[in-house]
Parts: C-alpha cells; sequence; structure tokens
C-alpha cells in the first residue's frame, strides 16, 4: 500500500471521533447523579402515560403491555438486544420480554439493567410454528405425537434445564442426523435469541435448534435451517418457504389465525427489565473498552468466522447482481433502442415496477410470492432482484448517455457510411459511456449498501451477522461500527474495481502508442 | 451523375420542399443559396439520405437511391457531407477521426488509412494536431479536419451544409480557402451557404431556392447580377419591400404615410429618403392617379436596396383598369415635383394590367 488517501484518513478519523463521542457521553452519564431517574419498584407503576414500555413485535409481551399497561407509551422492537440497550440508554423506561432470554443477557455481560421481580401478564406457550403447506405429511400429527413422547422420556424437561437454566451451551452427541432420510424438514428460526436459537462458533445451536435436529431425526428426514428476522419468518412459513418454525416463537392469537401449532415445548414467563439505578456502569479505559469490545465482536468464539461469511455473501450477491445487472440492462438497452413499440413498452413498465417500489418489497414479492415454489436459495433470488434493479438502472444510465450524445455524431457517422449499428457501437456508445461513468460508479457502492436488505429472505450477509453478533455481545456501538467500517472498504475495493476497468476502456485515457497501434510514423 | 425528380419532403406541418427538378454534373460546383426556412439544408440531407423524402426520386449514376430496397450505406460512402457543427468525433484524436471510416469500410490497412490521413492533414495544414482531441481545436480547425475526414473516403461528391456558420468571423477564411482549393481541384461539390461573395468566387452554378423547390438556376453572373426573377432579385439585391393597399378616395393617407415612415425606420433607412418617399407617393398616388382613377383599389411596392455603389429606391404602382400617363396629367405641379425627386418614371402595360414605377434620385 502506498500513501493513504484522503478518502481512507478522513475514513478513519470519523470512527475515531464516534468512539471518543461514545466514550465521553458514556463517562458523562455514569458521573451524573441522575437525580430525575425514575425508580421502579413495580410493574403497576408502569401503566402510566410518564413511561414508555417496548417490547418485541408480535409476542406474547406485546399482548400483555397492550392490556396491562394501557396508560404507558409503547414502542417497538424487531431485536431484544436493542431492547435492552433502550433501557440501558434510558430511551425507554421498561422493556418486557421471555424471563429467561432477560436473565441470560445480565450474566452475559448486560449491565445497567435488572428485572422486575413480579411477572407481566399470564405465562405463555412456546411452540413450534407449522406452515400449512408443508409437503410432510400429517406435519401436525407426527410433532405432536413427537413431543409427547418426549414428555413421556422427560427428555424436554431435561433439555430446558439444561439449556435455559443451567445455561449448559453444549449440543448433546447422541442425536443423529437421519441416514437415509425420505424426507426433508427445513426449519425457519432466527438466530438471534440466546439460549433458543443463536449462534456458537459460527454454529446455530440452543434448545430449539436441538429440538429441531431431534424432529429430524425421528422424522428420518434431513434437515436445513434457514435463518429469518421475525418480520419475516412467519410468512416464510405460510408460502412454504419453512416446514416448520422453532425460534422461541410466541402462541399468540393472531398467529393462530394464520397457522397453527404444535403442543407447547415450554412455557415462557414474560417479565420487565428496568433500568438497575443502583449500579453505575464500571469505567473503563477508552482503549481497554474497545480492546474488550473487539474481542468480544470478532474474536470470542471465532465470530470473524460468521463476519467473513457475511462478507462473502454480499460480495457474492454484489458482484454477481452488478455484473448480470450491467449486462441485462445494457442487452435490453440495445435490444429496445430501435425495437417495437410494444416491447418498449414492456420494458418501460418493467422499469418502472422495479424502480417504483421499495427493494425490500420487491425482494419479499420474489422470495415469497413469485419464486415461492422454485428450488432456488435466498441468494440468487437476491441476486435476481438485485439484477433486476440494477438492470433498469443501467438501462436508464444508458438511456441518458446517449441521449447526451449529439446527435451530430450520429449524423457524421451515418453520413461517412456507416450503419445504424456500427455507429452506435463505435460513434455514440464510447461517448455515452463517458457521461454515464460516473453515475455508473455511485450506482456500485449504492448496490453494495442496498444489498443489506437481504437478511429479510434468510441470507446471512454483512448486516444479518451484525444482527447475530449483536444478539450475544449484548452490545450496539461495536459491532455496528465495526459493520460501517467493513461496508466502507468493501464499497472502497468495489469502486477501485471499477475504476481501474472504466479507465482501462477510457479512448482518451489511452497512450500514443495504443493509439497508433500498428502504424510506423516516418516524422 | 444526381438527377432530381420531383423530389418532395413533407413535414406535418411545413413541407420544405414541394418539387425539386434538377441535374448535378460531374465537376459542378453549386451554391445553394436562398432565404431561411427554404429547405437549403434540407435539400442537401435529403441527397445524401440522412432525411428521407416523401416523394420523387433521386438517381445517382443511373441507380435510383430512393428506392427502398436500395443499400443506403454504400450510397452514402460515395457522397461526403461537411456539417455546420463539424461533428468530429470527441472520443477520438484527429488521426483516427480521418482513419475510422477507411479503415472499416473500406477496409484499408492502419498503415495506409495513416498516411492518407496525414498527407489530408497536411493539406488542411493541421498535420503537427494529428493526435489532438477534437475539444482542443478552435472551430475553424474542427471544420478543416472534418473537411479532411470527408476526403478520407475519396467522395464523388461533397456536401457542405453551411460550412462556415458556426464559425467565428476570424475563422471563415480559412474554411472557406479549404474549399476554394478543393473547388479548384474539380470536385463536385454543393454548397449551402449565406456568404455571398464567397457563394461566388467558388462556384460555377447557383441554386436560389424559393417556394419549395430551386426557383433559378444558372451561372453566378445570372444570378448575382442579372437575376431574371422577382425573388431572386430581392433576395440579391437585399431589397427591402413594403407593400400598400389604396383602395380608393376615402383611402387613410396619413395612416399610409406612417407606414412608410415605419418602414424606413425599422429598416435603417435615412429620414430625408424617407420623406422623399412620401413626396413620391403623395405626388404619384394621391395627386395624380386618384382623382383619375376614382376608387380602382392599387396596389404600391416600395423597394430599397442598399447592396450596390449608391442606394437604390423604387416605388411602384400596380393596378388595373385605364392607363394613366403622369407626364400628361392636369395636374402639372405635381408632375414637377415627381420629375424633381425621380430618375425616371416608366410606365408599363400588359393588357388591362398596369405598372407605373418610379425610380427615386438618392439623397445625397
Amino acid at each position: 500500500m502506498g500513501k493513504l488517501s484522503w478518502k481512507q484518513i478522513a475514513l478513519i478519523l470519523m470512527v475515531l471521533g464516534l468512539c471518543t463521542l461514545r466514550f465521553v457521553f458514556k463517562n458523562a452519564d455514569a458521573e451524573d447523579t441522575q437525580p430525575d431517574a425514575k425508580d421502579i419498584t413495580s410493574v403497576a407503576q408502569l401503566n402510566s402515560e410518564e413511561y414508555t414500555v417496548g417490547f418485541i413485535t408480535g409476542t406474547a409481551a406485546m399482548y400483555a403491555v397492550e392490556e396491562e399497561l394501557p396508560e404507558a407509551h409503547q414502542k417497538n422492537y424487531d431485536d431484544p438486544v436493542m431492547g435492552y440497550l433502550s433501557v440501558q440508554e434510558r430511551k425507554i423506561d421498561a422493556f418486557s420480554y421471555d424471563r429467561k432470554q432477560m436473565e441470560l443477557a445480565i450474566r452475559n455481560g448486560q449491565e445497567g439493567v435488572r428485572i422486575l421481580e413480579e411477572n407481566l401478564g399470564a405465562n405463555t406457550d412456546i411452540a413450534a410454528g407449522l406452515s400449512p403447506v408443508s409437503e410432510i405429511p400429517n406435519l401436525e400429527e407426527q410433532i405432536n405425537r413427537f413431543i409427547d413422547e418426549l414428555n413421556e422420556q422427560g427428555i424436554l424437561d431435561e433439555m430446558y434445564d439444561r439449556w435455559v437454566m443451567q445455561g449448559d451451551e453444549e449440543m448433546p452427541e447422541d442425536v443423529r442426523a437421519a441416514e437415509n432420510p425420505e424426507l426433508k424438514l427445513t426449519v425457519g428460526t432466527s438466530g438471534t435469541v440466546a439460549p433458543y436459537s443463536y449462534y456458537k462458533d459460527g454454529e446455530l445451536t440452543g434448545f430449539d435448534i436441538e429440538f429441531s435436529r431431534r424432529f429430524a431425526s425421528w422424522l428420518n428426514a434431513d434437515l436445513e435451517f434457514k435463518v429469518y428476522t421475525y418480520d419475516a419468518i412467519v410468512p416464510a412459513a405460510l408460502t412454504g418457504d419453512v416446514d416448520i418454525i422453532c425460534a422461541n416463537l410466541n402462541v399468540t392469537e393472531e398467529r393462530l389465525e394464520a397457522m397453527s401449532f404444535s403442543k407447547p415445548l415450554y412455557i415462557q414467563e414474560n417479565a420487565v427489565m428496568v433500568l438497575d439505578t443502583g449500579t453505575g456502569t464500571e469505567n473503563q479505559g477508552f482503549l481497554a473498552s474497545v480492546r474488550e469490545s473487539f474481542e468480544k465482536t470478532f474474536i470470542r468464539e471465532d465470530r470473524y468466522q460468521l463476519f467473513l461469511k457475511g462478507i462473502g455473501m454480499t460480495m457474492f450477491i454484489t458482484v454477481l447482481s452488478i455484473l448480470s445487472g450491467t449486462a441485462v440492462g445494457f442487452l435490453t438497452y440495445v435490444g429496445c433502442r430501435r425495437g417495437n413499440p410494444i416491447a418498449n413498452r414492456f420494458v418501460g413498465l418493467t422499469i418502472w415496477l422495479v424502480q417504483g417500489m421499495p427493494l425490500v418489497v420487491l425482494l419479499m414479492i420474489l422470495y415469497y410470492i413469485v419464486f415461492a415454489n422454485a428450488p432456488i436459495g435466498g441468494a440468487w433470488v437476491a441476486i435476481i432482484a438485485f439484477t433486476l434493479t440494477f438492470g433498469a438502472t443501467m438501462y436508464r444510465m444508458l438511456e441518458m448517455g446517449v441521449n447526451a450524445v449529439d446527435n451530430g455524431q450520429t449524423e457524421a457517422s451515418l453520413a461517412l457510411g456507416f450503419s445504424e449499428r456500427e455507429t452506435f457501437f463505435t460513434v455514440i456508445l464510447p461517448q455515452a459511456a463517458e457521461h454515464f461513468m460516473p453515475t455508473y460508479k455511485g450506482e456500485v457502492t449504492a448496490l453494495i449498501k442496498a444489498t443489506a436488505v437481504v437478511g429479510y429472505i434468510a441470507v446471512q450477509d454483512l448486516t444479518k451477522v451484525g444482527d447475530i453478533v449483536r444478539s450475544r455481545t449484548y452490545e450496539a456501538f461495536f459491532p455496528l461500527i465495526a459493520v460501517a467500517v467493513i461496508y466502507f472498504i468493501l464499497a472502497g475495493i468495489l469502486n477501485a474495481i471499477v475504476n481501474r476497468a472504466v479507465s482501462s476502456v477510457n479512448p482518451k485515457a489511452r497512450k500514443k502508442e495504443q493509439i497508433l497501434k500498428g502504424i510506423s510514423c516516418h516524422d | 451523375m444526381i438527377e432530381l425528380q420531383h423530389l418532395k419532403k413533407e413535414y406535418p406541418n411545413v413541407t420544405p420542399l414541394q418539387d425539386v427538378n434538377a441535374v448535378i454534373r460531374e465537376g459542378d460546383v453549386i451554391s445553394v443559396i436562398g432565404p431561411s426556412g427554404t429547405g437549403k439544408s434540407t435539400l442537401l440531407r435529403c441527397i445524401n439520405l440522412l432525411e428521407k423524402p416523401t416523394g420523387g426520386k433521386i438517381i445517382l449514376d443511373g441507380e435510383e437511391i430512393t428506392a427502398p430496397d436500395c443499400d443506403v450505406t454504400r450510397v452514402r460512402q460515395k457522397m461526403g457531407m461537411v456539417f455546420q457543427s463539424f461533428n468530429l468525433f470527441g472520443h477520438l484524436t484527429i488521426i483516427e477521426n480521418i482513419m475510422l471510416a477507411p479503415v472499416k469500410l473500406l477496409h484499408k490497412s492502419r498503415q495506409e488509412a495513416f498516411e492518407r490521413g496525414m498527407e489530408l492533414l497536411r493539406m488542411v495544414g493541421l498535420a503537427e494536431k494529428y493526435l489532438n482531441y477534437p475539444d482542443q481545436l478552435s472551430g475553424g480547425q474542427k471544420q478543416r479536419v472534418a473537411i479532411a475526414r470527408t476526403l478520407a473516403m475519396d467522395p464523388e461528391i461533397i456536401l457542405f451544409d453551411e460550412p462556415t456558420s458556426a464559425l467565428d468571423p476570424t475563422m471563415v477564411g480559412e474554411v472557406q480557402a479549404v474549399i476554394k482549393d478543393l473547388a479548384d481541384t474539380g470536385k463536385t461539390m454543393m454548397i449551402v451557404t449565406h456568404e455571398m461573395k464567397f457563394a461566388r468566387s467558388v462556384c460555377n452554378r447557383v441554386f436560389y431556392m424559393d417556394q419549395g423547390g430551386i426557383y433559378e438556376d444558372g451561372t453566378p453572373e445570372q444570378i448575382f447580377e442579372h437575376p431574371q426573377r422577382e425573388r431572386t432579385r430581392q433576395f440579391i439585391f437585399r431589397l427591402k419591400t413594403l407593400e400598400l393597399q389604396v383602395t380608393g378616395r376615402e383611402f387613410d393617407f396619413i395612416g399610409s404615410t406612417s407606414e412608410i415612415e415605419k418602414y424606413c425606420y425599422r429598416n435603417q433607412i435615412s429620414v430625408l429618403t424617407a420623406k422623399r418617399i412620401v413626396s413620391v407617393f403623395e405626388e404619384l398616388v394621391a395627386q395624380i392617379l386618384l382623382p383619375e382613377l376614382g376608387d380602382t383599389p392599387m396596389q404600391v411596392i416600395v423597394e430599397h436596396s442598399e447592396e450596390g455603389a449608391m442606394p437604390e429606391t423604387t416605388l411602384t404602382v400596380d393596378y388595373t383598369g385605364k392607363a394613366v400617363d403622369p407626364a400628361t396629367s392636369e395636374n402639372q405641379l405635381a408632375w414637377k415635383i415627381l420629375r424633381s425627386q425621380c430618375k425616371s418614371v416608366e410606365r408599363t402595360q400588359e393588357g388591362e394590367q398596369q405598372i407605373i414605377r418610379a425610380k427615386l434620385n438618392p439623397v445625397a
């Protein structure tokens, strides 16, 4: 590497600046005597407009808050760790969730919070969600029979004791994969809710994972896990993308309307997490805290491997989408340039549709509706979606670039005797490229960032990996900054590649020898 | 070499070429002149089919190139075109601009095309710029390169579409010199231009275009010195004309004189000339003709030209009715005043149509 460019310096300064700001604010918080901190002692106390209570959308806790604490302000979350951090940062006053998971979080290092003794609302059944369109015969009957058997043998209780009560993280060895599988069981899970479904040493593990393995073994089925956000997990089962959901899924009225559940696996208590005013957060030195965060985020349990896989996935989707998007956009443009009006209308409509809807929506439509029954994975659906959007952008860029070339160029070329086609490729296109290349580079950077939504369709890209790691380290700051920095670096690498490719085809960047190739000058 | 038969070009709301007929012979250097919007450029662009004629035929060396099965690209290779806005290919160097078509279309070797290109660049005086890009050249230099690029294809005819009208006045000369040299080599050329002196010095034939076609076709002497037809004359002598209608005894005399004054003001004709025109109009029309003709409508045309050595002003009265000779008018005072202000007063008669033309003395 040569000298650092100003961009790289700016990036480093920005990260350092953010870290410093964070450190300053954290310390300021700790020194503050917090005279206005509300000391919360009972659940009932929260039923007032003064308080804001958070919960995960769609969980039993949400219904409990709505019922028991109607006066309190409500706030929806998608990720429990964000809820814990919000309580710690005093963005909300309380967060209602599964008691066991919150206890585990505190045990694993979540600071500045405590859990109220009292529960909120009634206990909730946790069960496996069943896809109404699963191809496994008699799914509901089979899974219930299996659960009965486990209960008879006391295995479920033993599992619960081991994973949830003891916090033992070892997956038992005796669960064997099916040897001559006759079926295939696809399980949707979240990977972000320890101790039920989470990543350790780069592998999915937890109560729900063990249960899924046992069930697959019992069914004599091949087992595949797909990881979703909670927003996407129920739709995945409804469309048959997965057979069952094992992800600490609460049985709620609303979900029962859409799908059926197995018999309960265990009972969950909804507890309430509040700010712990008693203990101030321990003050560490700046470097020490960064070092610790780094260790937790990357080194512990070899989490860097998860990051590497995420980076690989992000780059795989981005690069393939750029290549095929460029090709699709280009071919479509060349085909439509003088094509018949109906084909052009069709292309115009497609582009309008693709560009007119949010990427996430396009992605989900393709995944859950268009390719619902196609035997292709999420990554390929993502590539198709991004190829479409990048192709549409490419088409528009070409259109813009070609329109920016003076019509006189076409006339001069035609007047010399070039055909329409030769004119386009030898005269117009090289000049159009000069116009659209800056936009093209920008779009490449935009695309790599846009791929961050693929987590919605069970693809583990860099952003999703960041979420998974955050759910284990119970801190938001470091993993988020790390992900941001990695995106910057990836975008930088892609841009450098595109720049090189662009300058190698830029006619004005040629040297004299290239221009006069095959010519001997006498003068 | 090229024959145009009833060529027609129609657009949805305008028809620049109504019916064009002409024969262009080998070695002709034709200047195409005429007022704006009379289809000069359209004619040129129709000849090399950049615009598709909507009717008629173009025959090149016995082949009808307007036929639907004609290979247009091959025809265009035989016809060079130089544009008003140069249209050099911006992404290529000067020498590549010139080499591109010979290499790709005539399949010349790069070496051969390069040598011919350099020869042409030397001819237009730009050899040392061969590795520059078009945006590094002045307008005049660009146009000279464009001419060289056209010549590299060895066309049978070169069409120049207003080659100097986008240029800075200081650069017009260099481009005209190149075109003139080219004309002297006997190349067949057609040049649309507004530069009359240049047109006259370079060509051996002139097309004056007006009213949807070639209105007058002749040698430069004929067209520039003795134009036969009315509109050609008006154009060549830069005539500024005013038409007035005199409806009869009750016509608006004050209104007409103020029309004349306005016309003079608009065309920067001196106040003294304006007074003289008003005076001649008053004596001839109001004093002499009106009392004799009564309610016969008359058309009065004032023409003024400053093209020649002396400015020329004419007032023509055109009517249908009985002959009146101003010299024998009862109003001898009016006749005397009229005589004193005019070089000549001529009277012609074609059947019932009477024309009286008074040429005014120039104002010192």
